[in-house]
């Protein structure tokens, strides 16, 4: 397919959307002629369709859209009423648009219809005269400067400069696919054609005499390309179409169809020999690429339930490493490792083939705007040069959809606004050519796509002027204004800049729909403007595949998922390479200064305790910036889901969403780019130790003490007590490792010991120490085992899960009394 | 589906034999002890009622909202109604409950401390909010009388309404 195929393609898919959609909205419109949301999206369309139109050189379309436009505008600030004659005249007009787009659809042009008593009728009511009832009598005097009239078939009635434009696409359309499709779509060419009412209405007379002027001025080959032509599109199937019936064919009435045929017939001649060969070879071509068009909400379903099975997967992953543990040696271990591993692999491998049926190179949005700045720049009378580059940036077919139109607007609007024409450029001493970057790159989470002009640049103090004169600000709204907020002005609706309304721009609208639609997808408008130098757009648009590969990293208790495509690497470090400069701590990386910031000062995490002697430092890498984020521990690399944090808490900095993990919880996923703004704000407070000191604090009586007896024997758990209770220590008893765990992290208490029974239900003592050493903040709390277990290999394992002592079973009162106290440093603070 | 609210179901299904021809002027609530008091909600914008489960702390948010949690795969916002409503945080305990309510699309789960009955209240019986609290700003939606106490009744969209 070549370049002007593909782009008319997305062109008629899109148009016909937003046609289903002004279908409804033209309904709701009648009964609420007042809603302005309705008129402005009714607005919308037209200037959309005429937008697209008019580079796609489609100028009867433009012209009828034009005029609609117009009236809309008028309606949707209120200058003309819309009653019943006002709206019937744009409901013909959409009527036409309607015809013209499916005329387009089978004939690739938009020729063959007649708009000016649409455009008159419009006009018309514009001009707030009675709107003329449609009379079929006022297609007669366009006859002659719209030869499209002739019913036999459009090609015939084509001028000489179109049919050259014909003629060089046609040369230019070799692919199998255009062919085979252009083939296929001819029957209802011949149909649409047959039902048009215009043509019965026409004389023989005229028939005759356009087909003879036409005949006049075609030289040979150009009606040799036009029969050719002409037998492909309306006979679809047969090996060998004969001229003759195929010119006929598509006749409704038979007066006109007995002359035409023979005029056309031995220009056709050559034509089948041409033309038929490599026609047989398109057919090949086309079973040969299959592809099947499928509903995106089918799609985005598959991505949910995608979703939900890799957070399956991963605790299938989490509850198949603890069955491990516990059951270490067992045959039906290494079963249940395969399926799990198989499992694993197949939902990564099904994700992966999901995401990809979903993206798309972004070139095939960037490639119809090298075409668009031609025309633009012709149109414009400017030099403009467009600059594209990562065009094979990936990206979600959702994105790649939502973005063209935004772009097309942006693009534009350079044009028009932006770039100069060549004198005042050359005497602003720039070039006479004008640049337009088009650029597309990822950064981080997000999709970042660029437009960057060399023109004038925006006027903050213009805009604001500008936006007074609308009655879009206050004066008072004005002087508080910063340039960004000003730049921003630009896309509320009516806003224009422009002193005229062009073709091109100056309704106010096009910057509307840029905002609207990058909205939509969650994304970010940044512009940068010089005076004099240019303006850069930067559309910052997150990549909604909700499930990425995340580092996890903890911080005291608390877990944050970072985005793995913003991590440059993780570095261990000892606390003496962190330096103090300017109150910022850095590190020295390699040949680098690196700016350094803790997690826990970014997200208020409460510092309990943390005596160690090294740190974890991730390096955060975004655009040009870097950054080092200390974090407690590194936990690993995990696939993420990203989820909303719904409504309630949307949009809280340096959180850009939640995911959940395999054991159930819920794990906050940091935004990159916020946290880089953040550290820039935040207080460090690295290497202070501060927060310990208090934990410690004043033990002033023996109660102040405190420690956890658990056993899930009562008996084992009254001997302890009584050992203990004539030092007026603090007890708290658990029956087993669960409720020692819930009642540590309730924190009610702050222990100093904890005396541990090995053999427990739920959860034994070697779990629960281990358990319990996994949170810093208990990193020094003396776990002591007391149990009848008193073999070596026991002692060992108690040490490994971080026991101090190891008291075996029976022990004499006074004996657990001395270990406590030595542990707990017992009577030395008071 | 926690044992109390089915059987909260099941009284209500008893209590209803008898009375159909009344439904219109009878509202149900589900009434809750936060604090010293006994508020009530309808109990049609409650999704769900829960046992404490563990939460996620969130940064940056006002510290009545607890932080999130996993309902079935969803993440919702846990806020502490004592916090909300001026008292001071206790601890939970056994008859703590989330209570997971739902007003359009927005869904969240509130802590109470203990959740009382099933009411069955006719609309006579419920006056308005007290003049005190401007229109705008009260979450109350009304008090219910009945024989032997005063119940608050709360607006749900008010309490799902983000204030911060």
């Amino acid at each position: 397919m070549d370049e002007f195929e593909e782009i008319l393609q997305d062109f008629l898919v899109e148009s016909f959307e937003l046609i289903e959609q002004l279908d409804q909205d033209l309904v709701e419109l009648e009964t609420r002629p007042d809603d302005l949301d309705l008129l402005n999206r009714i607005f919308r369309v037209a200037h959309t369709i005429k937008g697209a139109s008019s580079f796609l050189n489609f100028d009867t379309l433009t012209h009828l859209t034009h005029h609609m436009e117009n009236i809309l505008n008028l309606a949707r600030h209120g200058d003309i009423i819309i009653d019943a004659g006002v709206m019937d005249v744009i409901l013909e007009s959409i009527d036409l648009m309607k015809a013209l787009l499916v005329r387009i659809r089978d004939t690739r042009s938009d020729d063959g219809l007649d708009v000016s008593a649409c455009v008159t009728r419009l006009d018309a009511a514009v001009n707030g005269d009675a709107p003329v009832a449609a009379e079929p009598a006022v297609v007669e005097p366009v006859v002659t400067e719209a030869p499209e009239e002739e019913e036999e078939s459009d090609y015939s009635g084509m001028s000489d400069a179109e049919v050259e434009a014909e003629i060089e696409r046609l040369i230019t359309i070799k692919n199998a696919e255009a062919v085979a499709k252009r083939a296929g779509s001819a029957p209802q060419a011949s149909t649409v054609e047959e039902e048009e009412p215009d043509y019965s209405g026409m004389s023989d007379a005229e028939v005759e005499a356009e087909i003879e002027r036409l005949l006049a001025i075609k030289n040979a080959e150009a009606a040799a390309k036009r029969a050719s032509q002409t037998s492909e599109n309306a006979v679809p199937t047969p090996p060998t179409p004969i001229p003759a019936p195929v010119a006929e064919e598509p006749k409704p009435t038979p007066a006109p169809a007995a002359q035409a045929a023979p005029v056309v017939k031995p220009a056709a001649t050559p034509a089948p020999a041409r033309k038929i060969e490599p026609k047989e070879d398109d057919a090949k071509g086309a079973t040969v690429e299959q592809t099947i068009r499928v509903d995106v909400k089918r799609l985005d379903h598959l991505m949910n339930l995608i979703g939900e099975l890799v957070l399956g997967k991963n605790r299938l992953i989490k509850i198949n490493d603890d069955v491990e543990e516990r059951y270490e040696g067992e045959a039906f271990l290494e079963e249940l490792n395969q399926v799990v591993s198989i499992v694993s692999l197949v939902t990564t491998d099904l994700q992966i083939a999901v995401m990809k049926t979903r993206m798309l190179p972004i070139g095939k949005v960037f490639n119809k705007f090298p075409r668009m700045i031609r025309d633009l720049s012709r149109e414009l009378n400017k030099k403009i040069e467009l600059d594209i580059s990562g065009e094979d940036t990936e990206l979600d077919k959702s994105i790649v959809e939502e973005i063209g139109d935004p772009l097309v607007h942006i693009i534009r609007n350079s044009c028009d606004h932006g770039i100069e024409v060549g004198d005042v450029r050359v005497a602003a001493g720039k070039d006479e050519v004008g640049t337009i970057q088009l650029k597309a790159y990822h950064e981080g989470n997000h999709i970042v796509i660029q437009i960057i002009d060399d023109g004038k640049g925006l006027d903050t103090d213009m805009l604001k002027t500008k936006a007074m004169e609308k009655g879009l600000i206050t004066e008072k709204e004005a002087d508080t204004m910063s340039d960004k907020e000003a730049y921003g002005l630009i896309f509320r609706p009516g806003f224009s800049t422009a002193a005229q309304v062009t073709s091109v721009s100056g309704r106010g609208v096009g910057m509307d729909v840029v905002k609207t639609n990058i909205e939509k997808l969650n994304g970010m408008i940044d512009i940068d403007s010089e005076l004099g130098q240019g303006t850069s757009m930067k559309l910052k648009i997150p990549l909604t595949l909700a499930i990425i590969q995340a580092l996890l990293v903890g911080v005291q208790e608390e877990y944050y998922a970072i985005p793995l495509a913003s991590v440059l690497e993780t570095v261990r470090i000892s606390k003496d390479e962190i330096y103090t400069v300017e109150n910022r701590s850095v590190m020295r990386l390699r040949d680098e200064v690196l700016s350094l910031v803790h997690i826990g000062d970014i997200f208020e995490v409460e510092r309990v305790f943390d005596n160690s002697e090294h740190a974890y430092v991730v390096v955060l890498g975004l655009a040009e910036s870097k950054i080092g984020l200390i974090v407690d521990t590194l936990i690993g690399q995990e696939e993420i889901v990203i989820k909303s944090l719904g409504e309630y808490l949307k949009g809280i900095e340096g959180i850009a969403g939640a995911t959940i993990r395999g054991d159930g919880g819920v794990t906050l996923i940091v935004d990159v780019a916020a946290l880089m703004q953040m550290a820039k704000s935040v207080k460090s407070t690295v290497g202070d130790e501060g927060g310990s000191a208090k934990k410690l604090g004043a033990k002033n009586s023996a109660s102040d003490y405190c420690i956890m007896i658990v056993d899930d024997s009562k008996t084992d758990r009254t001997i302890m007590r009584k050992s203990l209770e004539s030092t007026g220590i603090t007890l708290v008893e658990a029956v087993d490792g669960v409720e020692a765990m819930n009642i540590l992290k309730q924190g009610d208490h702050f222990f100093d010991a904890m005396l541990i029974d090995i053999e427990m239900p739920r959860m034994d003592g070697y779990t629960l120490a281990a358990e319990i050493k996994k949170y810093n903040k208990y990193k020094n709390l003396p776990l002591i085992a007391v149990t009848s277990r008193a073999g070596k290999a026991d002692r060992m394992r108690g040490v490994e899960s971080g026991m101090v002592e190891y008291i075996t079973k029976p022990y004499s009162p006074d004996y657990l009394m001395n270990v406590v106290k030595r542990n707990i440093k017992f009577n030395e603070g008071l | 589906m926690s044992e109390q609210l089915q059987q909260i179901i099941k009284k209500q299904s008893t209590a209803l034999i008898g009375d159909d021809n009344k439904i219109d002027d009878v509202i149900q609530l589900v009434g809750f002890i936060v604090g010293e008091e006994e508020f009530a909600i309808p109990i049609l914008s409650i999704q769900e009622i829960i046992k404490p489960i563990s939460c996620t702390r969130v940064p940056q948010i006002p510290s009545y909202i607890l932080g999130v949690f996993n309902l079935r795969g969803s993440v919702i916002p846990l806020i502490d109604l004592r916090s909300r409503f001026g008292l001071t945080p206790q601890k939970h305990t056994d008859e703590t409950r989330f209570i997971v309510m739902k007003s359009g699309d927005d869904v969240a789960g509130f802590v109470i401390d203990r959740l009382t009955e099933a009411i069955r209240m006719p609309k006579k019986d419920i006056g308005p909010a007290p003049e005190t609290v401007s229109e705008a700003e009260t979450m109350i939606d009304g008090v219910g009388k009945q024989s032997d106490r005063i119940v608050t009744i709360l607006k749900v969209h008010k309490l799902l309404e983000r204030n911060f």
